[in-house]
C-alpha cells in the first residue's frame, strides 16, 4: 500500500493537529493546576470530562439546548463537584504520601464511572450537531472541531488572564511556587486548594462538552483523557503552565502525523511511545521546567 | 504459637492439594479463580505495597502472558506449562522496557504510565492481527482439564506468597520499604533506589504473566478486551488495600474476603460492582490506610512478617 503524501495532506494534518491540541491543552491545564498547587495527580480528571460530556448530551437531548450553550451548565456543575470532592475527600490526603492521593482519586474515578453507567448505560451516545466541514482551498476543517478549538482557546485565555491578573490567580501561583511562604504572606492555602480543584474540574468538563459534539460518548471515555492530559504536562514540564499549552499542541500534531504516516489505530501507542521517550530523554519537559 | 501456625498451614496445604479428588466441578473452579486472585493481588503488592509505586496497569502483564502462552500453544504446539512460563518471561521483558524509563522518576509518572500501558497493549494486540488474530481472538486446542490448571494456579499463588514472605523479612524488602517511606532518605543512606524499584517491578510482573498464560489455557479462547480489562487491575488494587498493603498475608486475606463476597453477594448486584470497589478504595485510603491486617497487627502487636 503506497500513498502519495501531498503538501495538502500535510497542511490538513497540521491544521487538525493544532485544532485537537488546543483542546488537549485546556483539559491538561486543569490537571497541571491541581498538580502545581497540591502535588496531587488527579486520576479522576478524565472522568470529570466525561461528566461534562454527559451534561451536554443530556441538555441537548432533553431540551434541545445548543451544545455550546451547555458549557454554562457543565462548567459550574463540575466546579461544584470538584469543590465537593476536594472538601470531602482529597483535602485529607494532600499532605499524605503520593500513594494515597493517587489511590483515592482512582477510587473516585471508578465510582463516578459506575454512577454514570447506572444513569446513562454503557451505550454509545452522540450529540448530532454542527456536522460537515468548512473547505478552504483543498483543506477541510471539520466545523465542530473548529468551533471547539475556538472555545478552548477562549476559555484557556480566560483562565490565563485569571491566573496572571487577579488576586486569587496570584494566590494560586504563589501556592504552587511555595505553599509555606504563600501561607506566611497571608494566602489561605486551604481555600486555594478548594477553588483550584473546582476550576480544574470546570476546565475538564468544558473539554467534555466540546468533545461531546465530536466523538461518541460513553462512561469510560475519560480515562484516555487522564492519560493524555498527563502526557501533555510531562511534555510541557510539570508545574509549568505555559508548557502545558505547548505540550497540548505538540501532542495533537504528533497524533495527527502518526495517523497520516501509520494508521489512526496506533494513535495511542504512538502517544505512549512519546511519553516513554520524553521521560527517558528530557524528564523535565520540552521547555525544561522544574525538575520533579 | 509459631509451630501451631506451621502445622495449621501444612494441614491447609494438604487439604487444598487433595481437594480436587473430592470437590465438585464448581468447587474446583471456584478455588482455581481464588488462587488466581491471590497470585495477582500478591504480585501487585510486591511492587506497589512495598515501594509505594502504584501500578495502575498491572493487568497488562496478565494479558501479555496470556497472549504469549496462547500463541505458543496454538501456533507452535507447545505444552501449556512451559508456554505459561515463557508468558511470565514475556511479561518481565515488557516490565523492563516500561520500568526502566518510568521508575527513575517519582510516583505519579509511574502510576499514569502504567494506566496508559494497558490501553496501548490492547491496541497493539488488536493491530498485529497476523500474530494475535486481532479482534477475533485466538482459540486454543480443546483441553478438558481444570485440575492441572488448579494445581498450577495454586502453585503460583503459593510461590508468590512465599516470595513476599522472603522479601519482606529480608534486607532487600527493608530497602524497598525505605523507598516507600522516604525516597530521598533512602538514597542518602546509599540505596540505589532506581535499581531496587526496578527489581521489585520485574519480580511483580512475572507471576501475572504466568497466571495470564494459565488463564488463557483454562479459558481456551482469548481476545483483547477479555485479557486486558481495567477491572482486573482495580480488583487487584482493592484486594491488597482491603487486606493490608505491604504485608505478607494481607493480599491473601483481601483476595479471599472479596472474592468470596463477590461470588456470594455481589453477583446479584452486578451493576453496582465498580461503585462498591471505588467506595472500598476511598474508605480504606481515608480511614483504614493499613487495611484489615494492619489494624489487627496494631491491636494485637503482631510481628511485621505476618
Amino acid at each position: 500500500m503506497s500513498v502519495v503524501i501531498t503538501p495538502e495532506m500535510v497542511a490538513q494534518v497540521v491544521v487538525s493537529g493544532l485544532l485537537a491540541g488546543a483542546l488537549y491543552a485546556m483539559v491538561a491545564l486543569g490537571l497541571a493546576l491541581i498538580y502545581g498547587v497540591m502535588r496531587v495527580i488527579n486520576v479522576a480528571h478524565g472522568t470529570l470530562l466525561t461528566v461534562g460530556a454527559y451534561t451536554t448530551f443530556w441538555w441537548f437531548n432533553l431540551l434541545g439546548l445548543n451544545p455550546y450553550l451547555s458549557l454554562l451548565f457543565s462548567m459550574p456543575l463540575a466546579f461544584g463537584l470538584g469543590v465537593g470532592l476536594q472538601r470531602l475527600m482529597v483535602r485529607r490526603v494532600v499532605r499524605a504520601p503520593e500513594l494515597s492521593s493517587l489511590l483515592l482519586t482512582f477510587g473516585i474515578s471508578i465510582a463516578l464511572v459506575n454512577v454514570l453507567q447506572l444513569f446513562f448505560s454503557s451505550n454509545l451516545r452522540s450529540v448530532e450537531f454542527l456536522t460537515g466541514a468548512f473547505v478552504v482551498g483543498r483543506v477541510a476543517f471539520s466545523k465542530s472541531r473548529v468551533v471547539a478549538c475556538a472555545f478552548a482557546v477562549a476559555i484557556t485565555a480566560l483562565a490565563y488572564w485569571f491566573l496572571q491578573r487577579t488576586r486569587f490567580g496570584k494566590a494560586i501561583r504563589a501556592t504552587s511556587q511555595n505553599p509555606e511562604v504563600a501561607m506566611v504572606c497571608g494566602v489561605n492555602v486551604e481555600r486555594v486548594h478548594l477553588y483550584t480543584f473546582g476550576l480544574a474540574s470546570a476546565l475538564a468538563a468544558a473539554g467534555g462538552s466540546l468533545v461531546a459534539v465530536m466523538i461518541a460518548i460513553q462512561p469510560e471515555m475519560g480515562q484516555v483523557y487522564t492519560f493524555k492530559s498527563f502526557l501533555v504536562i510531562v511534555l510541557g514540564g510539570a508545574g509549568n503552565y505555559p508548557g502545558a499549552l505547548l505540550g497540548g499542541m505538540f501532542l495533537g500534531l504528533v497524533e495527527q502525523l502518526s495517523s497520516l504516516f501509520l494508521t489512526t489505530q496506533l494513535n495511542e501507542a504512538v502517544a505512549y511511545l512519546l511519553l516513554v521517550l520524553v521521560l527517558l530523554l528530557r524528564p523535565t519537559g520540552l521547555l525544561g521546567g522544574r525538575a520533579t | 504459637m509459631r509451630r501451631g501456625f506451621l502445622v495449621a498451614g501444612g494441614a491447609g496445604l494438604v487439604a487444598l492439594a487433595l481437594y480436587p479428588l473430592v470437590g465438585s466441578g464448581y468447587g474446583v473452579r471456584f478455588m482455581l479463580q481464588l488462587f488466581m486472585w491471590i497470585a495477582l493481588a500478591q504480585s501487585w503488592n510486591l511492587v506497589s505495597g512495598l515501594t509505594g509505586y502504584v501500578s495502575f496497569g498491572h493487568v497488562a502483564f496478565f494479558g501479555t502472558g496470556a497472549y504469549a502462552t496462547a500463541i505458543l500453544v496454538a501456533a507452535h504446539g507447545w505444552p501449556w506449562a512451559p508456554a505459561a512460563l515463557v508468558g511470565g518471561l514475556a511479561a518481565v521483558a515488557l516490565a523492563l522496557v516500561i520500568g526502566y524509563p518510568c521508575l527513575r522518576l517519582k510516583g505519579p509518572y509511574f502510576a499514569i504510565s502504567m494506566l496508559g500501558l494497558n490501553e496501548v497493549m490492547r491496541v497493539l494486540v488488536s493491530y498485529f492481527e497476523g500474530l494475535t488474530g486481532g479482534g477475533l481472538g485466538l482459540s486454543l486446542p480443546a483441553l478438558y482439564a481444570s485440575v492441572p490448571i488448579y494445581y498450577a494456579m495454586g502453585l503460583s499463588a503459593l510461590a508468590v506468597t512465599a516470595a513476599a514472605h522472603l522479601i519482606i523479612t529480608s534486607r532487600f524488602g527493608l530497602r524497598l520499604m525505605t523507598v516507600r517511606e522516604d525516597e530521598i532518605a533512602a538514597e542518602a543512606m546509599g540505596i540505589d533506589t532506581a535499581c531496587h524499584k526496578l527489581y521489585a517491578f520485574l519480580l511483580s510482573a512475572f507471576v501475572p504473566g504466568v497466571v495470564g498464560g494459565l488463564f488463557a489455557r483454562d479459558q481456551g479462547y482469548i481476545e483483547p478486551v477479555a485479557v486486558f480489562p481495567l477491572a482486573f487491575t482495580i480488583t487487584m488494587v482493592v484486594m491488597v488495600l482491603f487486606g493490608g498493603k505491604g504485608t505478607v498475608w494481607g493480599p491473601v486475606l483481601g483476595a479471599a474476603c472479596l472474592f468470596v463476597l463477590q461470588e456470594l453477594v455481589w453477583a446479584n448486584f452486578i451493576y453496582l460492582h465498580q461503585l462498591l470497589f471505588g467506595a472500598i478504595i476511598i474508605i480504606v485510603v481515608l480511614f483504614l490506610p493499613r487495611g484489615i491486617l494492619g489494624v489487627l497487627q496494631q491491636r494485637y502487636r503482631l510481628p511485621r512478617h505476618v
